[in-house]
């Protein structure tokens, strides 16, 4: 167990890559606490399920678009923890808009979850890991970097996040925290499934892989928890591609997987 | 202020509708509402509330009317 004795904060885990990246630190040892916003259920069973791993599991609601609401996940954090040695900013969000068609709302929205929230997470978090130091991971997404169907809202705001993953890794460095990001293609989510619906019903083709399948939430987490354990500590502000090799050849897969 | 005239203000201010327009029957499409609009406005009404609507709760309602007495229900329930 790569992460005994560990408290781990992930963003947004009571479904999909964030519960599976919350059950994966705790078969790895780590205390979790579980952020959600709409989904207490499966907040609630994202902690009974990681308790079953025999760590200890807390919920926190919390929006993170409000800054206000981020120091109160924070200062309940503190008074119940005292520290913090894991951040995982997961928690993400967005409209399916074209660039002509999206507006300041829609672009406020993704920036602010998708960026602005992993900024203010990311700030109180050092502060709570103190002089222990600690790890800090992002999930982004290939959109950040390759064009995707009426995903620029979200692909943007992942860009800005994993720049600001590589200024906080510089920046943070002298302070013992490690600050990386992994990038997923296509992965076998509820979330997907809100953007292929608006882009109406077209499965994109990367959704099939060199490696012979999707990505799956387990796969994300497994890089995560890399990215969490000291094997990791000479990894700084570096994006990690999970993608079965999709970027590599991406014009050479369809539907039917080549 | 009652259920019906918090869930009123809270729709129309992220809709940007006038509070006229809004009939018990108005249905998401003549508000315009779009998925973001959807989504602010379970947040808003979940925390103004203290309950959950639960994603395939809300796909199910079909127009301001039911979205009201669903959120009345849910608040008496809790009471």
């Amino acid at each position: 167990m790569r992460l005994k004795g560990k408290i781990a904060l992930v963003t947004g885990s009571s479904r999909g890559i964030g519960r599976a990246i919350a059950l994966k630190l705790a078969a790895e040892g780590a205390d979790i606490i579980v952020n959600f916003l709409r989904h207490r259920q499966g907040a609630e069973e994202t902690a009974r399920d990681a308790e079953k791993l025999g760590v200890s599991a807390q919920i926190i609601k919390a929006n993170l678009v409000e800054p206000d609401k981020i120091d109160a996940m924070f200062e309940t954090i503190a008074s119940k923890y005292g520290r913090l040695d894991i951040l995982v900013n997961n928690a993400a969000s967005g409209v399916a808009r074209s660039a002509l068609d999206l507006d300041t709302r829609g672009w406020e929205w993704a920036m602010d979850i998708n960026a602005r929230a992993f900024l203010l997470c990311a700030q109180r978090a050092v502060k709570l890991m103190g002089e222990r130091g600690g790890k800090i991971v992002s999930v982004s997404s290939l959109g950040s970097f390759f064009v995707l169907p009426d995903y620029v809202a979200v692909g943007v705001s992942k860009a800005a996040l994993e720049a600001l993953t590589r200024y906080l890794a510089v920046e943070l460095a002298p302070k013992g925290i490690c600050v990386n990001a992994v990038a997923a293609s296509a992965v076998q989510t509820e979330a997907i499934k809100f953007f292929t619906k608006e882009a109406e019903g077209q499965m994109p083709s990367w959704q099939m892989t060199p490696a012979g399948r999707m990505v799956t939430p387990e796969d994300v987490a497994n890089a995560v928890a890399f990215l969490c354990s000291e094997e990791a500590f000479m990894i700084r502000g570096r994006t990690i591609i999970i993608d079965g090799g999709t970027s590599l050849a991406p014009f050479s897969f369809t539907d039917e997987g080549g | 202020m009652s259920v019906e005239d918090t869930i009123k203000g809270i729709v129309t201010k992220i809709v940007r509708c006038d509070e006229k327009i809004l009939t018990p029957e108005s249905t998401w499409q003549d508000l315009k509402a779009d998925s973001l609009d959807m989504v602010q406005i379970l947040i808003a009404i979940e925390e103004k509330f203290d309950i959950e609507v639960p994603d395939e709760d809300a796909q199910e309602i079909k127009n301001f009317g039911e979205f009201v007495a669903y959120v009345e229900g849910r608040v008496a329930k809790k009471s």
